[in-house]
């Protein structure tokens, strides 16, 4: 268990959904890209995000960065929300369904596409899930 | 409860059993409590009785009648400790009276005896029986911004927003704030952006809680945070010459309807207890007066919003991006507002000395229709809309059992299902007059009105069976010689009416109905009071939404709305359909009533909201309800060019699942 954005993070959660995530049946074979931007992070009211891909239900890339943008990549979808909301979604408060209804996560791109993301999406927020239990307060 | 008595009860009962003893006095407080379904019309003085003395001088819910509900029912069920702030509620209040008047004309409840209870009850508890609340470093953050007095986390503050914004099960995690000024509004949606923490701004709560009682309710309420009450921003100036009013978004639609009428204009509002910014904002305005006036983006010149980030926004400003823009797809579903409205700049029509209201009554649905719309496309009616006898019989009847009686008499003996209801001047009353083989006349109506309880005690007269009998029932009964007969068996007057009110409140309603707005169609239609009675006790939940002006159309959602209610064993009615753009789009407003009390009539209106949105979604040149909310500050043009296509099974699928996801989080 570790803690959200940390490299940790991102190498556990990798390991994680390559070991448990079937890329068929639970990540239903797609390709996608995804830019999650996170805003307002205590201490200290900074912005990270990260980058995830798929190819065919296979994980490619999983990364953290500061900021607002990953410049070596181009995500085909963008969610952006502040850090409350991140760790709402991460505990099991909140669906990410709700998120985006509530406009709480802000999704840049095509919203049917987007919509169709929010099924296969399901096995990676739960794994991330599984994986984080430390945030900043 | 001092020691000392304590110990008269030879110690053996412990402090919280004696609370529980003096709570079970709360037992008949909380019957009434729980039958209160947040119309929020004791914060109208729609009436002239006055408003609550306590709401009008602290402003947050807690003090008003509907927020007293809460705390009561809150107590007794152990969700919340009495506080000191419970002591200043519950003692704010002179028991005046003031919301048994207003709340009998609505509910037919009797709130008064909620609040008594509630002061009786907190009288009795000793100091160390109330909890202290302390000011934590949020707290204290957001009352730096507006004022100490005007933010809370007081829990008996914060449980009287429960059904209204805030779920029953949601605790008491909240904050409230009252701003007075737009700047108070940014600064405090900039600390919550900065500190992650939640909000969401209501107006007056009544559409929250409608969908609160829904499945709806996670995806509309807020689960922590803080909750925004706008009463404080009450500017409400007119410009006459330019025929305009600038709104703060704390001001009814009564409030401004009255403004405006006293210098002989009229606004397109909403229900009267609605917060005009909000309901623009929210779902545009829907009217029977929306083919004349247009819908929200049509009346509004100017807006001030807050955006998310707590920068101040108008819509005039010359930087500002196209902010008319959105679609009509139907992934545009937005729940939750975007931006905070804080202020608008409405226009004002004018109103003319010939208006009159006429009301053609009809069978079935089909003819009303073929007369509705010719008239829509002509643009004749100031106001026109076709309304169910369901709709007639619970807006003017002052009790559901009346209501009920007299809709049976309407269907059953009149055969008058369906009327359209048209408000005209004098051009229009010949034209209508000439297409229409019988109507009801402004005295009639008065009749019927202050005669609603006798025609319903008429229920098993013989006069109404022989009327049944005749070949044109309403021809006989609104223009032959029966007219007189059932004017003189109706004995409409308000002495006759303020009889079905509790013998303390008779003379009360005696004058209220001897008003002549109060049976005048045209003043009704313009101030909207009587739209709550819907929610009187129980509640509904509508379905249906924009659709292409097409008759056939029409008449299969509202088929098929009806099976579906009917399948799910609801009540269900049409409600209404007006029309916009000369008649090209009609708006169809079916009602699914429940009994928010009961489980199972939750379970059976949530099948049914799953199963109509699905039904409603494939149909070509529907807009349902639910893509409209926030979407009323937009252009109407973008929503409802084109009228979106219907989706296909698989788009279906994944909406299906988008669904599954908010039910399920």
């Amino acid at each position: 268990m570790v803690k959200f954005l940390s490299e940790e993070w991102i190498e556990i959660g990798k390991k994680y959904m390559i070991e448990k995530l079937d890329p068929v049946k639970d990540l239903k074979s797609i390709t996608t890209s995804l830019l999650g931007v996170v805003e307002h992070i205590p201490p200290d009211d900074s912005t990270m995000n990260f980058y995830l891909e798929l190819e065919g239900g296979k994980l490619k890339d999983f990364i953290v960065n500061t900021g607002y943008t990953f410049e070596e990549k181009e995500a085909a979808y963008e969610i952006k929300g502040n850090y409350g909301t991140y760790k709402s979604v991460l505990k099991g408060e909140m669906s990410l369904g709700i998120a985006v209804l509530k406009n709480r996560l802000k999704v840049k791109g095509s919203k049917m596409a987007a919509l169709k993301l929010i099924k296969p999406l399901d096995g990676v927020i739960v794994s991330l899930q599984e994986i984080t239990d430390e945030f900043e307060e | 409860m001092t020691e000392a008595l304590l110990s008269t009860i030879g110690g053996k009962m412990t402090l919280d059993k004696v609370l529980s003893t003096e709570k079970a006095e709360l037992e008949e407080a909380v019957k009434i409590a729980n039958k209160g379904t947040h119309c929020g019309m004791c914060k109208v003085d729609f009436l002239e009785s006055g408003l609550c003395p306590a709401g009008k001088k602290h402003g947050f819910a807690a003090y008003w009648p509907e927020g007293r509900m809460e705390i009561v029912k809150a107590l007794y069920s152990d969700k919340i400790k009495p506080t000191k702030e419970l002591l200043e509620i519950a003692n704010s209040c002179t028991i005046c009276g003031i919301c048994d008047k207003q709340c009998n004309f609505i509910t037919h409840l009797r709130p008064e005896k909620v609040s008594k209870a509630l002061k009786e009850y907190v009288n009795k508890l000793d100091d160390k029986d109330i909890v202290t609340i302390p000011e934590n470093q949020t707290l204290k953050d957001i009352r730096s911004i507006v004022g100490e007095r005007w933010a809370s986390n007081d829990p008996a503050v914060i449980v009287s927003y429960t059904k209204t914004i805030i779920t029953e099960d949601a605790g008491v995690n909240f904050y409230v704030v009252m701003p007075e000024t737009t700047e108070e509004v940014a600064e405090v949606v900039k600390y919550a952006d900065k500190n992650n923490i939640p909000y969401l701004p209501r107006g007056n709560g009544t559409l929250l809680s409608m969908f609160i009682e829904t499945l709806l309710a996670k995806a509309v309420g807020l689960e922590k945070g803080i909750i925004f009450d706008f009463r404080r921003l009450r500017k409400l100036e007119i410009d006459i010459d330019n025929k305009t009013a600038t709104i703060g978004v704390g001001i009814t639609a009564f409030e401004l309807q009255k403004e405006a009428y006293k210098h002989e204009m009229r606004a397109l509002v909403a229900e009267a207890e609605a917060h005009l910014c909000v309901n623009i904002a929210s779902v545009g305005i829907i009217s029977t007066w929306g083919n004349t006036y247009g819908w929200g983006s049509d009346n509004f010149i100017d807006a001030t919003l807050v955006n998310s980030k707590g920068n101040i926004v108008r819509h005039s400003d010359e930087e500002v991006s196209n902010p008319y823009s959105t679609n009509n797809k139907f992934t545009n579903l937005t729940l939750t507002p975007s931006k905070i409205i804080t202020e608008a700049t409405v226009k004002l029509h004018p109103i003319f000395e010939d208006e009159e209201a006429l009301l053609i009554p009809f069978e079935k649905l089909d003819d009303t229709l073929d007369l509705a719309m010719t008239l829509a496309k002509r643009n004749i009616g100031l106001s026109l809309a076709v309304i169910s006898s369901k709709y007639l019989s619970e807006f003017i009847c002052p009790t559901n059992e009346i209501a009920e009686d007299f809709d049976f008499i309407a269907q059953n003996y009149l055969k008058m299902n369906y009327l359209l209801d048209v408000i005209c001047d004098k051009y229009d009353k010949k034209t209508v007059q000439d297409l229409a083989d019988v109507f009801i006349d402004e005295n009639m109506m008065k009749s019927l009105i202050l005669g609603s309880p006798r025609l319903a005690s008429l229920k098993e007269s013989e006069f109404l069976k022989i009327l049944s009998e005749e070949k044109d029932p309403l021809k006989a009964i609104f223009t032959g010689p029966m007219r007189k007969h059932l004017e003189k068996a109706l004995d409409p007057s308000p002495e006759q009416i303020s009889k079905v009110f509790d013998e303390d409140l008779q003379d009360f309603f005696k004058k209220v109905y001897s008003k002549p707005e109060m049976t005048d169609v045209v003043w009704l239609h313009s101030f909207r009071i009587l739209p709550s009675r819907l929610m009187r006790q129980r509640m509904f939940m509508l379905r249906g939404g924009y659709i292409v002006a097409d008759k056939e159309k029409i008449l299969n959602l509202n088929k098929m709305l009806k099976e579906t209610g009917d399948k799910y064993k609801l009540s269900n009615a049409l409600g209404f359909i007006s029309f916009i753009e000369n008649g090209k789009f009609a708006f169809v407003e079916y009602d699914y009533y429940f009994d928010h009390l009961d489980p199972d009539s939750h379970n059976r209106l949530n099948q049914a909201i799953v199963e109509t949105l699905q039904l409603e979604l494939k149909i070509k040149g529907l807009l349902p309800i639910e893509y409209v909310f926030h979407k009323g500050l937009h252009r109407k043009e973008h929503l409802f060019y084109p009228m979106p296509e219907g989706l296909s099974d698989d788009e279906l699928k994944i909406l299906g699942e988008m669904v599954q996801s908010v039910v399920g989080g």
